[in-house]
């Protein structure tokens, strides 16, 4: 009597495990594919924010190179010229494009710029530009000159600002 | 700097602008103070929207002469989450250019 009873629990037991394990097995599918779809999004985050333990640059920003290759674009660029308004307009987007890819060939990691660039005319009037950051200023830093022939004048500015 | 974080930050020029110069006329010993002022104030306002951002504040003030200027900005950042403003801004005597650059840490 006892071992009938037995075999029914087990194969009561057996099945139990059979449905279990199809539903497992489902599961796993389903968990399966919302894992996939995790790892998509874990792997584009780990790509920008991945831990280089890392707590400073390597490299800091140099300013007098900085301001080295802002006066020789400058010059480059302003020393004969005179003012006119379209030629400026065109004159500060290239300029600006020309000192931030110089920038960039300097090759600091971790380093994010703004070049700012800025030309006017000399007729006797006055101006004042002044700038002042919200930042780190033991790695952030900026590089600046200013130009000027006869007929105008020309600003440029760098700003490195450290990206962690 | 999400858009709306560069809308907020446009009243916060405008207003810090006009606020220190109001209807002034142009006089070469108070300009120094006055971009000072401007740059300040703006640079504060930012700061107290609590946002985890660093920021680079210019200010240009130019007496109206007839004379032309032009001002142009280039950037190596991430688009995604840096963003800038600017505003131009003018009265009987000179005109105001104040460009706001926010970079996220």
């Amino acid at each position: 009597m006892a071992e009938p009873s037995e075999d029914k629990s087990t194969s009561e037991r057996s099945h139990g495990t059979k449905s279990k394990k199809t539903i497992s097995k489902t599961d796993s599918i389903s968990t399966g594919t919302d894992i996939q779809g995790h790892q998509d999004d874990n792997f584009v985050k780990t790509v920008t924010m991945a831990n280089t333990y890392q707590l400073g640059p390597y490299k800091r920003f140099p300013v007098t190179a900085a301001t080295q290759i802002l006066k020789d674009v400058l010059t480059a660029h302003l020393q004969f010229a005179t003012y006119e308004v379209e030629w400026s307009q065109k004159m500060t987007k290239t300029l600006a494009e020309v000192i931030k890819s110089h920038v960039k060939d300097l090759g600091i990691p971790r380093y994010k710029y703004v070049v700012l660039v800025t030309i006017g005319q000399i007729v006797g009037h006055g101006m004042q530009i002044s700038s002042r950051c919200l930042w780190d200023a033991t790695n952030d830093t900026f590089a600046s000159y200013s130009f000027k022939n006869s007929s105008l004048f020309g600003i440029a500015a760098v700003y490195a600002v450290y990206y962690e | 700097m999400s858009r709306v974080h560069t809308l907020h930050s446009i009243p916060v020029c405008v207003q810090s602008i006009e606020v220190t110069i109001g209807d002034n006329a142009y006089q070469q010993n108070r300009v120094n103070q006055w971009t000072t002022n401007v740059v300040e104030q703006s640079l504060s306002q930012l700061s107290k929207l609590g946002k985890p951002f660093k920021y680079i504040v210019t200010c240009v003030i130019m007496q109206k002469t007839g004379a032309g200027v032009q001002s142009a900005s280039a950037c190596f950042w991430d688009n995604t989450t840096d963003g800038n403003c600017s505003v131009t801004w003018e009265n009987k005597s000179m005109y105001c250019i104040v460009s706001v650059f926010g970079l996220a840490i």
